[in-house]
C-alpha cells in the first residue's frame, strides 16, 4: 500500500478499508505540517488544522474528483483549515517561545545560530497580515505559480502578487532591525 | 539575481525545514477517522440526502405518471375480484347456509256440521289445538277451514272437534302408527 498511488489508496478507502487512509496520513503529514506551523505560528494549532483537514478529507473522499491529486485537494482544504482556525483565535496574544522553535528539525550546522535565526524568522512571519503570510508562504516555501495560488485561494494572480510583495518588504523591514540579513 | 532575492531564498530555505510532529499525531488522525463512518454507509447516505437536479419531460413523464395510475386502478380492481372469488367459497365452507324454505300456506278443510269449534294439530305447531293460527272457521253447511303456514316436508297432523274429539282428515294418508293413540293424517308440503 506505501508504494500505491494516490488513486490506488483513495480507491481501497472509499471500498471500506479505513486502515488504508492512514498511508495518505503517513505520506501528507510533514509536508503539510510545515505550511500549518508557519501559518499558525504553534505546534498546536498547526496540529488542530491538519487533524481537521485529514478528517475533512475522509469524509469528503466521494467528492474527491482526482483521486490521482489527492495532496492537491487536501491541501486545499488545509489552506481553508488554517484560515479559520487563524480567525477563530483572532487576537489572541501570542508569545512565540523558542520551544516552538526547536520543533524544527532541520540538519543545522550550527544549531544554535541557526536556531536564533530560525527564531527570527518566525517571529517576522507572525507579524504579517494573514493574507500576506499565506501569499509568501505559498510562493517561496511551497513554491507554487501564481496561476496554482490562485486556482487553491481563489485570489486573483494581481491580488496575489501584491500581497507577495508586500509580506516581502515587511519581512526585510522586521528582520533588518534585528540581523543584517 | 537582485540581493532582495537572495534574501528571500534565504528566508524560504529556512523556513522548508521539516516540521516535527507529535509522535500521536497519525494514531489520533485514525482514531478520529474510525469513529467516523464507513465510505459504504456515507455513500448510501449521501446518495439519500445530496440534493440532485432532475429534468421533468412533461410527455414522457405524462405518459408514465398515466401509466402507474392505470396499474394502480386495474390491480385494485383485479384484486378486490380476486378476493371476493376468494372469500365465498370459503364462507360457503365456514357457514353452510342455514336458510330454511319459506313455508307454505296449505288449506285445511274438514266436513263437521254439528261441531262447535274445530282446530288443527300437528308437528308444525306442537299438537297445540289452542295455537291460534289453526283455529278453523265455518264457511257454512258444516264445512270449517283454514289455511296455516306449514313448513316444507313431511308432517303429521289431525283435528281436534269442540276441543275434545280427535278426527283424522278423510282426504289425506292416514298414518298406521300413531304415538299418541289417536288418529294421525299424513302431509307432504312440496317447496315451490
Amino acid at each position: 500500500m506505501e508504494a500505491s498511488s494516490d488513486a490506488v489508496v483513495v480507491s481501497h478507502v472509499l471500498r471500506g478499508d479505513v486502515e488504508a487512509f492512514g498511508t495518505l496520513v503517513e505520506r501528507y503529514r510533514d509536508r503539510y505540517a510545515r505550511y500549518a506551523f508557519h501559518m499558525l505560528g504553534n505546534r498546536e494549532d498547526a496540529e488542530e488544522a491538519l487533524q481537521d483537514a485529514f478528517t475533512r478529507a475522509y469524509r469528503s473522499l466521494p467528492q474527491c474528483e482526482d483521486p490521482e491529486r489527492f495532496g492537491a485537494w487536501l491541501f486545499r482544504i488545509l489552506v481553508n483549515r488554517c484560515r479559520t482556525v487563524g480567525a477563530r483565535r483572532g487576537r489572541r496574544a501570542r508569545t512565540f517561545v523558542a520551544d516552538e522553535t526547536a520543533l524544527l528539525g532541520a540538519a543545522e550546522d550550527h544549531p544554535a545560530e541557526r536556531t536564533a535565526w530560525r527564531e527570527e524568522i518566525d517571529r517576522a512571519l507572525q507579524q504579517l497580515r494573514p493574507d500576506q503570510r499565506e501569499a509568501f508562504l505559498l510562493k517561496y516555501v511551497e513554491e507554487l505559480g501564481y496561476d496554482e495560488m490562485s486556482q487553491l485561494t481563489g485570489v486573483g494572480v494581481s491580488a496575489l502578487k501584491m500581497r507577495v510583495m508586500r509580506a516581502c518588504e515587511r519581512l526585510r523591514e522586521l528582520l533588518s532591525e534585528v540581523h543584517s540579513v | 539575481m537582485s540581493d532582495d532575492d537572495v534574501r528571500m531564498s534565504q528566508i524560504a530555505r529556512a523556513l522548508r525545514a521539516p516540521v516535527r510532529l507529535s509522535a500521536s499525531f497519525d494514531a489520533r488522525v485514525m482514531a478520529a477517522v474510525r469513529r467516523l463512518p464507513g465510505h459504504e454507509r456515507l455513500k448510501l447516505w449521501a446518495r439519500l440526502t445530496t440534493p440532485r437536479t432532475v429534468t421533468v419531460m412533461p410527455l414522457t413523464w405524462g405518459l408514465l405518471a398515466a401509466s402507474v395510475a392505470l396499474f394502480a386502478v386495474l390491480g385494485a380492481m383485479h384484486f378486490a375480484v380476486d378476493v371476493d372469488r376468494a372469500a365465498k367459497p370459503i364462507a360457503s365452507a365456514l357457514f353452510p347456509a342455514q336458510t330454511k324454505p319459506a313455508p307454505q300456506r296449505v288449506q285445511f278443510v274438514l266436513v263437521a256440521p254439528d261441531a262447535k269449534k274445530v282446530a288443527v294439530v300437528g308437528d308444525f305447531n306442537g299438537w297445540d289445538a289452542q295455537h291460534a293460527g289453526y283455529q278453523a272457521q265455518h264457511r257454512g253447511g258444516g264445512v270449517w277451514s283454514v289455511t296455516a303456514p306449514v313448513p316444507v316436508g313431511h308432517h303429521r297432523y289431525s283435528f281436534v272437534v269442540d276441543d275434545s274429539v280427535w278426527v283424522a282428515d278423510p282426504t289425506a294418508p292416514r298414518v298406521v302408527d300413531n304415538d299418541y293413540g289417536v288418529p294421525n293424517s299424513a302431509i307432504v308440503v312440496p317447496q315451490e
